[in-house]
């Protein structure tokens, strides 16, 4: 039985506030006018997941982010975060170990939107480093709108480069080692349609062509397919009820992939206001995955595995490529104070087991996983 | 890159519904002035940008699906 150290970075730290963060050049899929005004927001979170009797990772982010209008018809938009990692990475099985980690992570990111008569063009530049993770990405979007502006067509695309090392947390400090780097390419194609004065839908389909180095160079006979494929299909209808002065939120996404894994993703909120200024945010999430066709429960009779030992076929067991359903409940708080400063607190508890797994089937062997989040944030239009 | 049968019936679902969108017979003509409620910041589909990137994030680390709202984005080690 091997133990290897898992460390945050492939297992969750980086993935979650580095780029994240970074998206600098991300772009959602719908433009507007102008904004008349400029926005500066500040949020933190604290996030914390867990195994049954187990506390795991938890990270500490906060971000800042600036956007402002300029010359009549431009916009530019910034963000930073400095997230820390601490904790060991989750248990993806009884033969993979944890190892304590502590990680920082830096991550920047700087659009500019141009607005136009009939739509928008939009460019992003992002930038996320810890110590053995580099990403770079570019992105540009284009929105056109009908006449009547009742119907908004969206394309866009991305290229993303990150560079993949490994960190030998048995030295001190850990000297890294890097192992490969990857590319992606990234399309979108989004329509969104006025249905009616108090409806509003959209249609996204995206593309992804990943190549290079996609293996977790600190999981236990982990060898993954050099090409990583995706198409994302996703659809969005925002309601407002006139008799309450709500809104709901409702999305369904239907991803797919060359590692052969689907997934089916509902998310549903409610966004209800109150006296004095203040708005409560009830969310709920499911999310049913199947498993990739290179993902393998554990087995004591084929341990270490041959076909991970020769390096000739793909090879995983990590319980983020196994077959699984995962319920969030969420509720969110937003308070109007004075001077155009607004206050939002929110919480979030996430529940993924094997057994919750509505297309496919799930790895008995792997325990429950949870995390519980914190958000507390200020914003401040200019 | 093999497309799968999966693949092509969603590829032809949202060839009907993006034909079905672009149509005028979907839903009413919304004038300039019936649009107020739809102009509010609750009903675009941008939302609160800094919860967004942090919650695609933890869902990307901890899930095999991400993805799907838009483009972009930076690249993670969480594989």
């Amino acid at each position: 039985m091997k133990s290897v150290p898992t460390k945050k970075t492939h297992v969750l730290g980086a993935a979650l506030f580095a780029a994240a963060l970074a998206l600098p050049s991300y772009q959602t899929a719908f433009a507007e006018a102008t904004p008349e005004h400029g926005n500066v927001a500040f949020k933190y979170l604290n996030y914390k997941d867990s195994q049954p009797g187990n506390d795991r990772i938890g990270v500490n982010a906060i971000t800042g982010s600036l956007m402002m209008p300029f010359a009549g018809t431009w916009t530019v938009s910034s963000s930073y975060t400095y997230d820390s990692v601490s904790g060991a990475s989750p248990t993806h099985h009884d033969v993979v170990s944890s190892a304590s980690i502590k990680e920082t992570r830096n991550a920047g990111d700087l659009s500019f939107t141009k607005y136009l008569p009939n739509g928008s063009w939009a460019f992003g530049l992002s930038y996320s480093k810890e110590s053995d993770y580099v990403s770079n990405g570019y992105s540009v979007q284009r929105s056109l709108s009908t006449e009547d502006k009742n119907t908004t067509v969206t394309f866009g695309g991305s290229y993303t480069t990150d560079t993949v090392g490994h960190n030998n947390y048995a030295t001190n400090p850990p000297v890294n080692v890097e192992v490969g780097k990857k590319e992606i390419i990234s399309g979108l194609f989004g329509v969104t349609k006025i249905l009616s004065k108090v409806d509003i839908i959209q249609l996204n389909i995206g593309f992804s062509k990943g190549d290079g180095y996609f293996t977790d160079p600190y999981k236990s006979y982990d060898i993954r397919p050099k090409q990583r494929n995706i198409t994302t299909l996703m659809a969005r209808w925002n309601h407002h009820f006139e008799n309450t002065d709500g809104t709901s939120h409702l999305s369904y996404r239907y991803y797919t992939d060359s590692y052969e894994v689907a997934a089916h993703t509902l998310t549903a909120e409610y966004l209800h206001p109150l006296p004095n200024h203040l708005t409560i945010i009830p969310s709920l999430r499911f999310s049913s995955q199947s498993a990739a066709y290179f993902y393998h429960p554990y087995s004591a009779a084929d341990y270490p595995p041959a076909d991970a030992v020769s390096g000739t076929m793909p090879y995983s067991m990590d319980q983020r490529l196994s077959g699984f359903g995962a319920l969030t409940l969420g509720m969110k708080a937003e308070k109007k104070l004075a001077s155009s400063w607004t206050a939002d607190l929110k919480l979030e508890y996430y529940k993924q087991l094997p057994g919750w797994c509505i297309n496919g089937s799930g790895d008995s062997q792997l325990k429950e996983f949870n995390f519980t989040s914190i958000q507390l944030g200020v914003s401040h239009e200019l | 890159m093999k497309i799968t049968v999966m693949q092509k019936m969603m590829y032809a679902l949202l060839l009907l519904l993006t034909l079905g969108l672009s149509g005028c017979s979907m839903g009413e003509t919304v004038q300039p002035w019936d649009k107020a409620i739809l102009a509010r910041p609750e009903m675009t589909f941008e939302g609160d940008p800094l919860d967004t990137k942090y919650v695609e994030h933890i869902y990307s680390s901890k899930e095999a699906a991400s993805g799907g709202a838009g483009v972009g984005g930076g690249g993670c080690g969480c594989n």
